[in-house]
């Protein structure tokens, strides 16, 4: 019945949020244990700790920054469907008012049914079309605002995610560059 | 003052280790993000979290091979 006003499944989203931040979560865990590492090698002196040390520290912070990323996209999809499925309930309420009042959902424009009707009928409908309309427009943009606000988190984030990407294979070139050649 | 040790090459072994498992977890949680779907209901919204999606898991495999590398440097120390 909520279906053709407010689309979506908020229980997929959340799970997908949940899942992005149980993963990050792991992240974060090994991040801490570089980050002691990290932490050791301020009392342990010569040669091998210095030449260890950029690709101990370089490793941790990205593990960090990209753990730090995925929880906060996590954070988003749930606050999301949270707000997708306040939307359902209030298309739902929505769609009972639009029936109740003998009324038709055309998307999401109220319109009056086709067919003879009293002029009595006509009237009530007829007065009736500007409350039933509001209740609709409240759902459909109590959930436009929360997809425009998760779109525009979701681009945000995969900017940094693409730096952070752009930057690992930096890394990744550097290692392979100190590493002795095998052949 | 800090005792101040000499790095052994079993600590930094260790190190390596663990960078080494931080790789696998990455490389994990790269596939785990590709595995699930989440369906927002809107086909600008949908786009937008598919290619934040694609793009974490693509950064994770980019960290992994990273982190994997960074083990190596670190073993042949």
């Amino acid at each position: 019945m909520t279906a053709s006003l407010v689309h979506g499944d908020h229980v997929s989203c959340s799970r997908v949020g949940g899942g992005m931040r149980r993963e990050a979560s792991r992240l974060r865990q090994h991040a801490q244990s570089l980050e002691q590492a990290v932490g050791e090698l301020t009392v342990r002196k010569g040669p091998e700790a210095e030449a260890a040390r950029p690709a101990i520290v370089a490793s941790w912070q990205a593990l960090r920054a990209a753990a730090d990323v995925l929880d906060e996209a996590g954070g988003a999809l749930q606050r999301y469907a949270t707000d997708l499925a306040e939307g359902h309930e209030l298309g739902r309420r929505a769609e009972l008012r639009v029936h109740s009042a003998g009324l038709l959902l055309d998307g999401t424009r109220v319109i009056e049914p086709w067919g003879p009707a009293s002029a009595q009928e006509a009237e009530r409908r007829c007065s009736q079309m500007p409350v039933v309309q509001a209740r609709v427009d409240l759902a459909t943009a109590h959930v436009g605002r929360a997809r425009g606000r998760l779109a525009r988190q979701m681009a945000s984030l995969a900017e940094v995610l693409t730096a952070q990407a752009l930057a690992a294979h930096a890394l990744t070139a550097q290692a392979l560059a100190r590493l002795p050649a095998t052949t | 003052m800090p005792a101040q040790h000499a790095t052994d090459s079993t600590w930094l072994d260790g190190v390596a280790a663990e960078l080494a498992r931080s790789s696998a977890v990455a490389l994990e949680a790269s596939d785990e993000l590709l595995a699930h779907y989440g369906d927002t209901g809107d086909a600008t919204t949908q786009r937008a979290v598919d290619a934040l999606v694609n793009q974490a898991a693509g950064t994770l495999s980019a960290l992994s091979e990273c982190l994997a590398d960074s083990s190596r440097e670190l073993q042949g120390a």
